[in-house]
């Protein structure tokens, strides 16, 4: 597919090729994407998500031989706008609309062009998201841009300038863990920053007119690609060393300077002035830079040596080792748990503590339907997979969707509540080691009457209900589904609700207080209630769920 | 082959109760608790486990323990080896504690011919028993290979489960693989564990002590039929009755209750619950 390119210009067709490569690339590359996917939730589908922008922005221009750089890039900004999925996916449609607009009625663009439309890009998408977070795709996006900008006065070669753009976005995407405690905890770097580098990187191989899998023929990945052949060095030689120091002395050129290390290895980053100049550089041979240094008569200062592939292979001793403890990735139990809950917190503790495969947002106002259902189960590679529906409500639709499901088999247990849905994983990670299906739902089924389910809610109308008198408006309890008390007073009503529910006779009570309450006032709600309740163990905890003021298991 | 007099030693983690210490001569060398600036022996008489668990809670910073002092050992090591033809030392595992160390090294001294040391694998009761029925077996035979033998065949059909009441006491103490207990977990946990060769894995984890106690009383009836069987607490009498009532029809006559001793209470803290159970098959 090599192409004569003038690369000191790109127009609307040229660009309609760089994205067409960069889809490609991604969507290659796209369950590597996936598998890094923590923040702002591991659920695994960042990749997804923007190759679904990507390419329906691609789609704008597919059919049309736009050769106007301006209309072109308009359109495709249009089509990411339409296509946005998900957080990368939103950040990304602003990246292309702020990209596109200094295009707007230019033919082509050219170096200096290039920077503003970056410039433009970087500024609109920092101002999309509320609060803008490092170490994600808009660090990536931005430090990667910034590098054209700063290039572009004295670079005219669109190509070098995209190589340029490419190295910075892969050094700081190696940077993401260090801005994100999240990444350095589960040991990747952002899914959203290695998916943009996907991007480029396609756009590139395009360039230089390397293939980049024929468009026509897109293979789909294998899913059994294991995270070790992901991260397996694409240099035979290996990741080689990273080498660092400061150069000082006087006249010093840090062009030549530049150029001559970044011909001894890669990811080169060479800045300062005349009298100081600061080397990054990936190389095989650490002591060549360092040599090459020392022979133009400069002092060294602050010498760093790093043996890259020993950090690659120690990091996969390190993960091969966590895998191997039985809890350490929920994703290689045989049985697998989609589960439904809202709330930040009540999803954070299935996904993280629990070990459920998928959390779908939903509840007692969001009721997930059957091909929401059908749609997870298609997309876990998992054959064998338990449905928790946590509410009277969703429990149909998951029955359908567990007997409409192919080549699968699908149980539910019928869990009536969040409590007994939390309940009922806790022995999933007791039996999670277990292949059988059946004796893992048996023994979840037992565990959902080991809890009592207390839900506290505001009533929408005056109404009598099993027996008790409610007015709008005031809060009511419920116990295993029944209202039991209705009143104004919060802490009257959960306190009478425990007592409804039998609390003074069991041994834990646990608090998950929702997104109208605070911390401190489900402390002071916990506080108050151990007054009544002495011998009972209290928990708190944030269940982030709407509507829901406490929802809380008692043991 | 002539009769051996076989003696036994073992360190304070062993959990053997005074009398049974008594009536088969076993030398049973001391942990150390550290309270503070002072050293206690884990020796049953310095520390009252009663009052020591009760006052656990409040003492901080946490009390440490320590092994033996190798001179300690060798004194005691060779006070047992005089009336000895062979001794036996099991200790607790050295993947747990710095023990078995001290004892080989106290045992320095001695003709290592006459002397086997034997890594027990596991802790309290569980290696208990390796040297009660190592006794037995020695009285009768007089024969060190056929206790040796003995007492792996008791290591294998051994089990020891312990419920863990709080993390707390572990997670103050260090002491213990946190990952194998289900640590960072959001929720409160009550993990159930078990030693297997000197690992401290676990192997259920529950919310309330009455789940807890039916998954102990379900465990032990799964190690049936029961030649030994040792109901261990730390200040929870009342767990271990209820678990006595449970297990009327299959409890062996002489099982014991045991108030875990300190060196290891002090790491897993009050009101925790365990057995020890052997079964049948070991004497096959």
């Amino acid at each position: 597919m090599a192409i004569n390119i003038d690369q000191r210009v790109c127009n609307g067709h040229l660009l309609k090729w760089l994205i067409s490569a960069g889809v490609t690339w991604l969507e290659y590359n796209r369950e590597k994407v996936d598998r890094l996917n923590v923040f702002p939730v591991p659920d695994g589908d960042t990749g997804k998500n923007m190759l679904l922008t990507m390419r329906r922005a691609y789609e704008e221009i597919a059919k049309l031989d736009e050769g106007h750089v301006g209309i072109a890039s308009q359109m495709i900004a249009q089509g990411a706008l339409m296509g946005a999925r998900g957080n990368s996916g939103v950040i990304l449609s602003q990246l292309w609309k702020g990209f596109s607009l200094p295009l707007r009625g230019h033919e082509v663009f050219d170096a200096p062009l290039f920077a503003r439309a970056c410039a433009s890009a970087v500024d609109l998408a920092y101002k999309a998201v509320v609060t803008p977070v490092e170490g994600t795709i808009l660090t990536v996006a931005r430090e990667s841009m910034e590098a054209v900008i700063n290039r572009a006065e004295h670079e005219s070669d669109l190509r070098r300038l995209l190589e340029i753009m490419l190295e910075s976005a892969q050094e700081s995407l190696q940077r993401t863990p260090d801005l994100l405690p999240v990444l350095k905890k589960a040991g990747v770097v952002d899914s959203g920053g290695q998916g943009f580098v996907y991007l480029l990187e396609g756009m590139l191989h395009f360039l230089r007119g390397d293939s980049v899998i024929d468009e026509t023929n897109i293979v789909t990945v294998e899913s059994g690609e294991s995270w070790q052949d992901a991260l397996e060095p694409e240099d035979a030689e290996g990741y080689g060393y990273d080498v660092q120091f400061l150069m000082l002395g006087n006249d010093l050129n840090v062009a030549a300077i530049r150029a001559a290390i970044d011909d001894m290895g890669w990811s080169t980053l060479v800045v300062g002035d005349d009298r100081l100049i600061k080397v990054h550089v990936h190389v095989h041979d650490p002591g060549q830079p360092i040599s090459y240094a020392i022979g133009l008569g400069v002092a060294l200062d602050d010498i760093v040596v790093e043996n890259m592939q020993r950090q690659y292979q120690d990091y996969v001793e390190e993960r091969l080792n966590r895998e191997h403890e039985p809890e350490a990735n929920p994703m290689l139990n045989e049985v697998a748990i989609i589960t439904v809950a809202s709330g930040e917190g009540m999803q954070s503790l299935f996904k993280r503590d629990l070990q459920a495969a998928s959390v779908i947002s939903g509840g007692q106002t969001m009721n997930p339907s059957t091909q929401d259902f059908l749609t997870v189960i298609d997309s876990l590679s998992n054959e064998k997979i338990i449905i928790l529906p946590n509410n009277k409500n969703i429990i149909m639709a998951a029955q359908q969707a567990a007997s409409l499901a192919r080549d699968k088999t699908v149980r539910v247990v019928a869990s009536k509540s969040l409590p007994q849905g939390i309940s009922a994983m806790l022995e999933y990670t007791n039996i999670a080691h277990s292949g059988d299906i059946d004796e893992v739902a048996a023994a979840m089924t037992e565990a959902l009457d080991y809890v009592t389910a207390c839900e506290v809610t505001t009533a929408t109308r005056n109404v009598e209900l099993d027996g008790v008198n409610i007015q709008q408006g005031q809060y009511i309890g419920l116990v295993n589904g029944q209202i039991v008390a209705a009143d104004d007073d919060l802490m009257k009503l959960v306190h009478d609700t425990l007592r409804e529910a039998g609390a003074d006779e069991r041994e834990r009570i646990t608090l998950y207080y929702g997104d109208d309450i605070s911390a401190s006032q489900a402390q002071a709600m916990s506080s108050h209630l151990a007054a009544t309740f002495k011998r009972q163990e209290f928990e708190v905890m944030q269940g982030g769920q709407p509507l829901y003021p406490y929802i809380i298991s008692v043991e | 082959m002539a009769f051996k007099r076989i003696k036994f030693v073992t360190d304070s983690t062993c959990d053997i109760p005074a009398n049974l210490v008594e009536k088969w001569g076993i030398t049973v060398v001391p942990v150390f608790v550290n309270i503070g600036d002072e050293s206690h022996a884990d020796d049953g008489i310095q520390l009252n486990r009663e009052d020591y668990y009760d006052r656990l809670p409040a003492l901080n910073p946490l009390p440490t323990t320590s092994a033996p002092p190798p001179g300690i050992a060798a004194q005691m090591i060779e006070k047992a080896f005089e009336d000895a033809d062979h001794l036996i030392i099991v200790a607790l595992s050295p993947k747990l504690s710095a023990t078995y160390d001290a004892l080989r090294l106290g045992a320095g001294n001695l003709p290592p011919e006459r002397v086997t040391l034997i890594d027990s694998g596991t802790m309290s009761i569980a290696m208990g028993y390796q040297v009660l029925i190592g006794a037995e077996i020695a009285v009768e035979t007089g024969d060190v290979d056929q206790v040796v033998a003995a007492i792996a065949r008791v290591r294998a059909h051994a089990k020891l489960a312990a419920l863990i009441n709080s993390l707390e006491n572990l997670r103050r103490s260090g002491r213990v693989n946190f990952a194998t207990a289900g640590f960072g977990a959001l929720l409160q946990i009550k993990p159930i564990v078990t030693v297997n060769d000197g690992v401290v894995e676990t192997i259920a984890r529950v919310r309330t002590m009455s789940r807890a106690k039916e998954e102990l009383v379900q465990m032990i009836r799964q190690q049936a039929p029961l030649d030994r069987l040792a109901l261990l607490h730390t200040n929870n009498l009342e767990g271990v009755e209820w678990m006595r009532e449970q297990l009327a029809d299959i409890l062996p006559e002489d099982t014991l209750t045991i108030n875990v001793t300190t060196a290891i209470g002090t790491h897993i803290g009050p009101k925790c619950l365990a057995f020890v159970s052997v079964n049948k098959k070991w004497r096959n």
